[in-house]
């Protein structure tokens, strides 16, 4: 009967013991989406994802910053401002996003044919170099070429609406333009700079009448893990508050043991 | 029976509840206390709070017109910005030295050895431009208090000078003091891109880990640009 009470006062111990530990808990589990307006002719919008208003009036050329979204299937909705409840949605898709992945939704085309296009974002950067893709978001503009001014191509025939694989620059100030496959110049883009450890997006936005440039900034050059900044020399740390802990116990029994060991012989 | 219950039961309690007390009481001492009287402290304690009420703000301001954060945009007048060689923080009695760093084997941001220089992230954002810059540094060494000791004590609204390598001299305001856990830390908003001019500062806190030999915690000052 001792022996059961004293293990199981041991099991006890060792419970209280992990007891305190602290779970955090992690968002590894979560992705990354940010949401693009690149319809010319469509009016202000709001973005519901599963039922919740996530971005209210966007109007044509806003981007929004990256938003976390839990790893999974969401439905994606978008309304004309303020008509959520008045109105069908203009457009309803069901996106999957996978976690620490992060990702473009992009509202493509003329109103009449909307579109929802999501792409993924890349969050690597190139250590020295720039990232750089291209997107043709402009609806009845021909196929591009991006480069130099005069220059060769950095990027060529992409066509709408294609997004390009990221491409490594040297970092730097370059006179881009934005031309039609056979020369014609269509977005004048000089003095376009670019830096190591950085990663952009360059949307083409508008009408082939009006075309533009949005030049997003995707992800920077970071490290994996905080750094480490102290060596303790001004802790008392928690295993020594346990060894004390443990010790006034001990004591506490043996106290105890002498209490009611003199009790019950008197 | 009760000779040999009494005594454990006892022993039991003794040791929780001196372990409980003991547990806080000495990490106080270089925890920072998110909840710190200034209220702009207390806007993202946590990831987890900070997506938390976006939501709730998001659902409560229906009508608003326009809701969301911009997206970053590539700066179209690239500042150049600074490479910092000194910062000082008057309230807290810091000047030190900056020194380059970048990565550790590991993919982590490599500090300085040395307790009293402080190390600026060099493959991220250069202070002075747009982005986030960042400098970190020890809260102590082996035997006592290191060159960020008191980055705790800063409160919003506290000035941080950055001297670069020409002599140029930038002007930062301390926005908010947050402590981060440190397998949860936001490195994306510490390091990442943004439109602000920012300098986030890091260091040590919370209770120490003999097993890991390291803190639980991170400190994080956000700064923003105020004048150059």
């Amino acid at each position: 009967m001792k022996k059961l009470l004293s293990s199981l006062a041991a099991f006890v111990l060792v419970l209280g013991v992990f007891a305190p530990a602290v779970f955090a808990d992690n968002h590894g589990d979560m992705a990354m989406v940010r949401v693009l307006h690149a319809s010319p002719d469509a009016p202000a919008v709001d973005v519901y994802v599963d039922g919740n208003a996530v971005v209210e009036g966007a109007e044509f050329k806003a981007a929004t910053d990256y938003m976390e979204l839990p790893a999974g299937e969401h439905t994606v909705e978008i309304y004309a401002a303020g008509t959520k409840g008045d109105q069908d949605a203009v457009i309803s898709a069901n996106v999957t996003v996978e976690a620490g992945k992060a990702y473009t939704a992009a509202a493509i085309n003329n109103l009449e044919s909307l579109e929802l296009k999501a792409i993924e974002d890349s969050m690597e950067a190139t250590e020295g170099m720039a990232k750089v893709r291209v997107g043709h978001f402009i609806p009845g503009a021909p196929a591009v070429d991006v480069g130099p001014i005069g220059g060769d191509a950095l990027f060529a025939g992409a066509e709408f609406p294609m997004v390009t694989d990221y491409k490594e620059l040297e970092p730097g100030t370059y006179d881009l333009e934005v031309r039609t496959t056979d020369g014609t110049q269509l977005i004048d883009l000089s003095g376009t700079t670019v830096e190591a450890g950085k990663v952009y997006s360059a949307f083409a936005v508008g009408t082939a009448d009006s075309p533009e440039v949005l030049l997003l900034q995707d992800s920077a050059a970071m490290p994996s893990e905080m750094p480490e900044t102290g060596f303790g020399g001004t802790a008392d740390s928690g295993s020594n508050a346990m060894m004390l802990a443990a010790a006034f116990g001990v004591l506490a029994m043996g106290a105890g043991f002498i209490v009611f060991r003199k009790r019950s012989e008197a | 029976m009760r000779r040999v219950v009494y005594p454990i039961t006892l022993g039991f309690l003794v040791f929780v509840v001196s372990f409980q007390l003991l547990k806080d009481e000495p990490s106080e001492e270089t925890r920072v206390l998110s909840n710190s009287p200034e209220p702009t402290t207390t806007q993202a304690e946590t990831i987890d709070q900070k997506v938390s009420t976006q939501s709730e703000d998001v659902l409560q301001s229906a009508p608003i017109e326009k809701n969301y954060d911009p997206a970053v945009m590539a700066p179209s007048d690239a500042a150049e910005g600074i490479v910092p060689v000194r910062l000082t923080i008057p309230s807290i009695d810091v000047d030190a030295p900056v020194a380059p760093q970048g990565y550790t084997e590991q993919g982590g941001m490599a500090v300085p050895n040395s307790v009293t220089e402080v190390g600026w992230f060099e493959p991220g954002t250069k202070p002075g431009a747009t982005g986030n810059s960042v400098i970190a540094g020890h809260v102590d060494g082996r035997n006592g208090p290191a060159v960020f000791y008191d980055l705790k004590e800063l409160k919003a609204g506290d000035s941080i000078y950055v001297e670069g390598k020409d002599g140029e001299k930038l002007t930062y305001t301390v926005q908010r003091v947050v402590a981060h856990p440190l397998d949860n830390s936001p490195i994306r908003e510490l390091f990442g891109p943004t439109n602000k001019k920012a300098l986030n500062l890091i260091t040590c806190t919370g209770p120490y880990d003999d097993e890991a030999q390291e803190y639980t915690e991170r400190l994080a000052v956000y700064t923003t640009l105020s004048s150059s």
